[in-house]
């Protein structure tokens, strides 16, 4: 299970992320993405931003959930009362890709497909990464290449890692952002930082990390 | 996207070594947010802090149009870091954000204004002119700022509670509802704005300083709240 | 028992503020009567603190028995020149701060509680005046709220 975290500010400009691994069931809690999916990341994020922007305005919980999802890479998002988004880019180890798929409701893999398709008409950006597309089933199978190497800690986790839409996961996600939110706070109160400005704090850093070790 | 920090396990690799801690080696970050509710500021520090911050403010200024802008911006910030750190205070069944003008303006009215002033905003109005849709009024009837300012004649058009207008302006601004928030003196002048229904004169009497808060949003606020409205 | 008037003299002897509460306890003066007023009270006042002979007096050993005959050892402060000063008809009460600002309080002779009066008024002063941004130091008091303030407290000690 691999995770790329960002924080997005209101001009839709990165402000902060950060990559990192599963430190449950033995995970080391470094990051399994491939070099290119990577770049493929920010362009995933980047995308769900439109997604982020239909449903902030009917819901005013600060945890919106998982809100989009592009093949394997879900997508949770957290939505700050000055409209700063937490956006968490989960995927799980693609070697029980059979398993993980069956495991899907339908519904929601058909509210992705619909929701790309209007980012598609809406935001050009998306555009782009669907471009990427085909390079895509390389990337799988590279990470798939990855995974297998890791040995069968990762092949056997049942919980949050191989299962992204369920309760523990959300729950789990929903306890990572609370704790990011809370040195979020922290870090705006200081007296030089403005809004949307990035944050470049070594200790936020390391507390976002401490974070996703404790909860993911 | 890729000059937003280090990726991964190298983090801050540069920044680290110049960054210095407090000697006690507890960082903005070691503190809690959460306050107990009797904690408060001296009012007199506050006094003279607002009185040297409005005669900053006022340094090669050409006009009281632009001091009132000034001090306006200083306010800014305050607003736009009081909303996050207001949510995050509240427990959690009620951490919602404000979705419509009429929640926002409850929160300012209520958490904004009982955090900074230790009470709540006196009044909160919609322009009953039709014309005006967009323009609401928080009212106050002495402002905790303007508690020892006295206005020079010469200045009269001059209220200190831009500040305060700023503070509420950043509010809506953090919150997706752009607006212009200016403050004036409706004490002296019964009723000038011909809002206040009940009896101006009398009340203006009494509250010398009082100040209305106009807040007037962008029209694309309106448009999403007539949409959202329709939605739902 | 009546408070007649307030004067108020910044450290250098100028006049800051002149306000009558009570017509007709007082006869009226011009303007530069005032100010001549304000200049030479600053001066007598100064005089005053140089004959005051206490400051001379060495500190003694004594000085842990408070209440010694004449009350020299008791008094805290420093010679502090002229403080009060009566005439058949009105008593002048002189309060002069740490920063050298004195305030002068005319009332009639049956006033008492002077002393509270003008510490309350100095309060007044420290709030209305010294935290206004728009108040200049030395410069003569125009300050709206410090108006306000200070005639309701004088109106209440005059009607009760």
């Amino acid at each position: 299970m691999s995770y790329y975290f960002a924080i997005i500010g209101t001009q839709d400009n990165p402000l902060f992320e950060y990559d990192f691994g599963t430190s449950k069931q033995g995970g080391d809690g470094m990051a399994r993405f491939t070099e290119q999916a990577r770049q493929l990341n920010q362009f995933i994020i980047h995308s769900s931003l439109d997604i982020v922007e239909e449903v902030q305005w009917t819901n005013g919980q600060m945890y919106l959930k998982l809100i989009d999802r592009f093949f394997t890479s879900y997508i949770s998002c957290f939505l700050t009362a000055s409209n700063i988004k937490f956006l968490l880019l989960h995927q799980p180890p693609t070697t029980t890709s059979s398993s993980s798929s069956a495991g899907l409701p339908p519904s929601s893999s058909s509210s992705a497909l619909t929701s790309s398709s209007t980012s598609t008409l809406v935001q050009p950006s998306h555009s782009s990464s669907s471009s990427v597309l085909p390079s895509l089933s390389t990337l799988t199978g590279g990470s798939n290449a990855s995974t297998t190497t890791l040995g069968g800690a990762t092949r056997t986790s049942t919980s949050i890692a191989a299962n992204p839409t369920s309760p523990q996961t959300e729950e789990a996600i929903r306890n990572f952002f609370a704790e990011v939110y809370e040195n979020y706070v922290k870090a705006i109160m200081s007296p030089f930082y403005k809004t949307n400005m990035e944050i470049r704090s070594p200790v936020f850093r390391a507390r976002v990390a401490a974070a996703g070790r404790k909860y993911l | 996207m890729s000059n937003a920090g280090g990726s991964g396990g190298g983090s801050g690799r540069a920044g680290e070594s110049r960054l210095r801690y407090p000697s006690n080696g507890k960082t903005i970050y070691h503190r809690p947010l959460n306050r107990t509710k009797t904690a408060e500021l001296s009012k007199a520090a506050f006094a003279y802090l607002f009185a040297e911050m409005v005669s900053y403010a006022q340094r090669r200024v050409t006009g009281i149009q632009e001091l009132e802008k000034r001090l306006n911006l200083q306010g800014h910030p305050i607003g736009l870091k009081l909303l996050d750190l207001l949510l995050f205070r509240e427990p959690p069944r009620s951490q919602l954000r404000p979705l419509n003008i009429i929640a926002l303006l409850h929160f300012i009215k209520i958490n904004v204004w009982t955090h900074l002033f230790g009470r709540q905003a006196d009044r909160l109005e919609k322009s009953s002119n039709p014309e005006t849709p967009d323009e609401f009024m928080i009212i106050d009837n002495e402002p905790l700022v303007n508690a020892y300012i006295s206005v020079p004649k010469e200045m009269s058009q001059l209220n200190c509670a831009a500040f305060a207008a700023g503070i509420i302006e950043g509010v809506c601004d953090g919150a997706g509802f752009p607006a212009r928030v200016t403050a004036h003196t409706v004490g002296d002048t019964s009723g000038s704005n011909g809002s206040g229904g009940t009896g101006g004169a009398a009340d203006g009497e009494m509250w010398p300083g009082r100040t209305v808060f106009l807040v007037k949003f962008q029209p694309e606020v309106l448009e999403r709240e007539a949409l959202i409205g329709a939605k739902s | 028992m009546t408070v007649f008037s307030l004067v108020i003299i910044n450290k250098a002897g100028g006049l800051i503020y002149n306000r009558t509460f009570h017509e007709g306890g007082l006869n009226k003066l011009s303007t530069n009567d005032y100010l001549v007023l304000a200049g030479t009270f600053h001066g007598v006042h100064a005089i005053t603190a140089r004959l005051n002979p206490v400051k001379s007096a060495p500190e003694r050993p004594l000085s842990n028995t408070p209440g010694v005959p004449g009350g020299i050892l008791t008094r805290p402060e420093p010679p502090s020149g002229l403080e009060v000063l009566e005439s058949e008809n009105f008593r002048l009460q002189c309060f002069n701060t740490l920063t050298g600002v004195k305030f002068l309080l005319f009332t009639d002779t049956t006033q008492t509680n002077v002393d509270v009066i003008i510490r309350r008024i100095y309060e007044l002063y420290s709030d209305y005046v010294m935290k206004n941004p728009f108040y200049q130091l030395e410069m003569p008091i125009r300050c709206d709220m410090f108006d306000r303030k200070l005639l309701s407290h004088i109106r209440e000690i005059n009607n009760r």
